[in-house]
């Protein structure tokens, strides 16, 4: 399993497959103040990637992928924006 | 299988496919309307693509990909069959056969192909949308895409995507919109990857296609993405990356629309002659900067070739890189260089390749003064053979010269072989009269000299004969591996889906038997496997507690014992639990509950071996409905084969099958019974003894006899076949005694006389007669008379 889900915040930890999607998804329904702590992330599956840009959760510590952070980064901001 | 073996199994395959196809898309042409046609068409074209997938045959996978969409298409009944299809199919097939005669040769695909196989995936494509009309870009095989349209294009409307910085810092970028079809996780993708991994990617944006739902509502396994890239790289890159996804990108090349903030008034023909003349001031630092990265690349190249064992792949592909950035700096001095690079011959070596293009850097900057000329030269008379031909080769013999194409294997339909199977046997059964014949000349005509000659004759004649039967028999011999490929997957699903962690280690899989012993195998090996799967190998949880590493493993091996093939399926894991199996038989009514209590735990835990057993709780997908290892048994047994399980509760289990190599030759015992001779298949046989008749106890209609302790019941034989005669008594007041094995327990049957041993080969009733299952089947002897073979099972 590529997730450890902590109390407070899930950490998503070297690659996280297509099947880690759904399980993730029901955590942040049944965490609506979970985070996500992506520093060890090398890679989300884009089904992930979509129910984080779906759940915008908080996002703590670094972002391991620039890419990825580019995206959540600027989605974040437009989520302040509005 | 080594890489060769299954490259040639590739060929052979593509070729059988290839001409299934063939032949069906001339039929479905005929009948559009046939679904059973269309759906078979598709298969084959999946299973080509398939098979394409395994080797790196870039320009043949990319055909049959884009003919299996457009036919799934077709079967999904989304777009209409009509002659352009058709057409594009039939010239797709005519280049695929090309490409498969190519491989055969020279074990690999000319690059020269990648143009017309990305023209014909364009074409094939087209017809994606109905009315020809597509949104698939027009690939073309230029690769490098620097000639400016004669007027701009005008922005599409996510052109807004990306700052406008960008855009003169990277004046030449293409930019990518990228919206992956719904249901693209289903088939394996992960658009993010794709996107990430784009060659020259400067800049990424993501939208959602719909609204994002709220978390409840969202799926997240339908893809909602929207991704919009910019990158800095030549527009044919672009389309390579995203070959398999045409349909769904969008390209822009940003040269040539209408720069961002152009007035609306201002003339597009100036702007035209502006980018078609990128040598003007503007385009001056656009140009020194292409050139530069030219050179760069140039050199990037030079040092790839360099580094030591490069395949053929790459080595293409190097070429391919060189032209396109020779075609890039676009001056006379490059398009000579290109000339040359082409006039290469394309087996010269990456060594060859590399001083080339070291000596040639576009833009001026060649060291040396060798010209191209003077290179290709040298590299004609060198005229060095790819790597993989001469390996390919080698194996062959001279006749390959001879016959272009044609194919080392030879493919026969089964039936001919059954019938070479059966002149041998009649021809073993010919031979074996020779011996009477001999016996005759000896004894009726006194002819010992002519006696002793049939026989020298005959001993020759039966070497031959059983050199002839054995060479036919290993004609349909098969390795077991061919069964055992398809575990790996099985396991591999199957454990994933139980959330257990097992390995599957196979040996022996060049263990070789009989095709029908081998076909009739599957079955229950996969039986085996599923139940070894779900009840053996626990969850990792529980086998930590248990003190075992989390990881089942499951090891299936096959080995050769004498005249028979062992195949072994051992797995650690939880084992049989026999107080269980007593428990579960009870409750459904297979066996009495006291006779359960009585059985060892040995005889109990062969109990699942019976009919409608079953310990799963649960019906599941996998297991639990009863038809179970009865199954097993029943298909191991219908080929002559037994099942042994023997299983150490909480350390694991092991099961056992023992196969005959063959099913051709049958070791039966000849026994006489009211004046008929019969046969009794060998492997049923116990032993013969002769048991006094004072020994005999008769119970009502049932007798009974003692023999080593046992009592076991005997069955006078002609009672059985209606034979209205009683068992002979010998001058001793003994009766003959047949003790076979009938699951497990063993049964006397009362005859007249033993024959002693003999091999036949048997014949199953056929016609009216295979209603008869008392019998096994029938067999030709020796001296011409008809042995009828006894099927005990079915008697009793």
């Amino acid at each position: 399993m590529s997730i450890r889900y902590l109390k407070k915040h899930a950490a998503l930890e070297g690659v996280v497959t297509v099947e880690d999607a759904e399980t993730l998804q029901s955590w942040l329904k049944n965490h609506p103040q979970g985070a996500v702590n992506l520093s060890k992330c090398q890679h989300v599956h884009a089904s992930v990637l979509q129910v984080l840009l779906a759940v915008r959760p908080k996002i703590i510590g670094d972002v391991g992928d620039p890419w990825l952070a580019g995206i959540l980064g600027a989605t974040a901001s437009q989520a302040q924006a509005a | 299988m080594n890489q060769t073996e299954l490259l040639d199994q590739f060929i052979l395959e593509a070729r059988e496919c290839l001409e299934g196809i063939g032949q069906r898309l001339l039929q479905v042409e005929k009948d559009p309307s046939d679904s059973e046609l269309l759906n078979d068409l598709f298969r084959l074209v999946h299973t080509l693509k398939g098979n394409c997938g395994l080797f790196e045959f870039k320009p043949l996978e990319r055909v049959v990909h884009a003919g299996e969409d457009l036919l799934d298409r077709v079967r999904n009944h989304t777009l209409a069959y009509n002659d352009q299809i058709a057409d594009a199919l039939l010239e797709a097939m005519d280049f695929t056969v090309q490409m498969v005669d190519e491989i055969e040769e020279h074990g690999a695909i000319d690059n020269a192909a990648d143009g017309r196989s990305q023209e014909l995936a364009a074409r094939l494509r087209q017809n994606l949308t109905p009315g020809g009309a597509t949104a698939a870009p027009a690939v073309a095989a230029a690769p490098v895409a620097v000639a400016a349209p004669q007027v701009a294009k005008p922005r599409p409307d996510w052109a807004t995507r990306w700052p406008e910085a960008l855009e003169t810092q990277y004046p030449q970028a293409v930019a990518v919109r990228y919206r992956p079809e719904p249901e693209c996780f289903f088939k394996g993708e992960d658009p993010w990857n794709l996107v990430k991994l784009t060659p020259g990617l400067v800049h990424l944006d993501v939208a959602s296609l719909e609204p994002w739902p709220s978390a409840d509502a969202l799926d997240c396994y339908k893809c909602n993405l929207d991704f919009v890239l910019l990158c800095d790289t030549p527009k044919a890159y672009i389309e390579e990356h995203f070959r398999y996804v045409p349909e769904q990108i969008e390209l822009m090349v940003l040269a040539e629309h209408a720069p961002v903030g152009a007035a609306a008034g201002a003339s597009l023909e100036a702007q035209a002659a502006a980018q078609a003349e990128p040598v003007r001031d503007p385009m001056q630092a656009v140009r020194e900067t292409l050139r530069k990265r030219v050179v760069q690349l140039w050199m990037d190249q030079v040092s790839l070739l360099k580094r030591p064992g490069i395949g053929l792949g790459t080595l293409g592909g190097v070429r391919r890189a060189l032209t396109a950035l020779l075609s890039a700096s676009g001056d006379d001095e490059s398009l000579a260089a290109m000339a040359a690079l082409a006039a290469m011959p394309p087996q010269a070596s990456a060594a060859q390749v590399a001083t080339w293009a070291q000596q040639h850097v576009p833009g001026g900057a060649q060291a040396g003064g060798s010209d191209a000329s003077g290179v290709s030269a040298g590299n004609s008379g060198a005229g060095g053979l790819p790597p993989g031909d001469g390996a390919r080769r080698g194996g062959g013999d001279d006749n390959n010269n001879n016959f272009q194409g044609g194919q080392k294997v030879l493919k026969v339909g089964q039936e001919k072989i059954d019938r070479l199977m059966d002149l041998i046997g009649e021809m073993v059964v010919a031979k074996n009269a020779l011996p009477y014949l001999a016996q005759r000349a000896e004894q009726v005509f006194a002819q010992r000299e002519l006696a002793r000659e049939i026989k020298a004759q005959y001993a020759v004649i039966n070497r031959i004969a059983e050199d002839m039967q054995h060479a036919i028999m290993q004609v349909r011999m098969m390795p077991v591996g061919t069964v055992f490929q398809r575990f790996g997957r099985l396991v591999r699903d199957i454990s994933k889906k139980l959330g257990k962690d097992v390995s599957l280690e196979v040996e022996g899989e060049e263990t070789e038997a009989d095709k029908n012993v081998i076909e009739a195998l599957a079955d229950p090996l996969i039986h085996i496997l599923r139940n070894s799967l779900d009840h053996g190998i626990e969850l990792p949880e529980a086998r930590r507690k248990a003190g075992k590493p989390t990881q089942g493993v499951i090891k299936v091996s096959a080995r050769q014992e004498s005249d028979r093939v062992i195949i072994e399926i051992t797995d650690d894991g939880a084992g049989v639990d026999p107080q269980r199996v007593r428990d579960k038989a009870v409750e459904r009514g297979l066996i009495p509950a006291d006779k359960a209590q009585t059985l060892s735990d040995v005889d109990a835990v062969q109990l699942i071996f019976l009919p409608g057993f079953s310990t799963a709780e649960q019906i599941s997908d996998l297991s639990g409905r009863g038809v179970g290892m009865d199954v097993v048994r029943n298909a191991v047994e219908r080929i002559n084969g037994h099942v042994q399980l023997s299983s150490q509760f909480g350390k694991g289990t092991v099961i056992r099958l023992s196969l005959p190599l063959s099913m051709a030759v049958t070791n039966v015992m000849v026994i006489e019974s009211a004046g008929r001779r019969f046969g009794v298949p060998m492997d049923m046989i116990v032993e013969t003894v002769r048991v006094h008749g004072d020994d005999i106890h008769h119970f009502k209609q049932a007798s009974t006899t003692v023999l080593r302790g046992k009592i076991v019941p005997l069955k006078p034989l002609n009672e059985l076949l209606a034979l209205d005669a009683d068992a002979q008594v010998n001058s001793d007041g003994e009766l003959a005694v047949l003790v076979v094995r009938m699951l497990g327990e063993h049964v006397g049957l009362l005859v007249d006389q033993f024959h002693g041993a003999t091999d036949i080969i048997l014949k199953p009733l056929e016609g009216v007669l295979s209603g008869l299952t008392g019998f096994a089947g029938t067999a030709l002897m020796g001296d011409g008379s008809v042995l009828m073979v006894l099927n005990p099972k079915e008697l009793l």
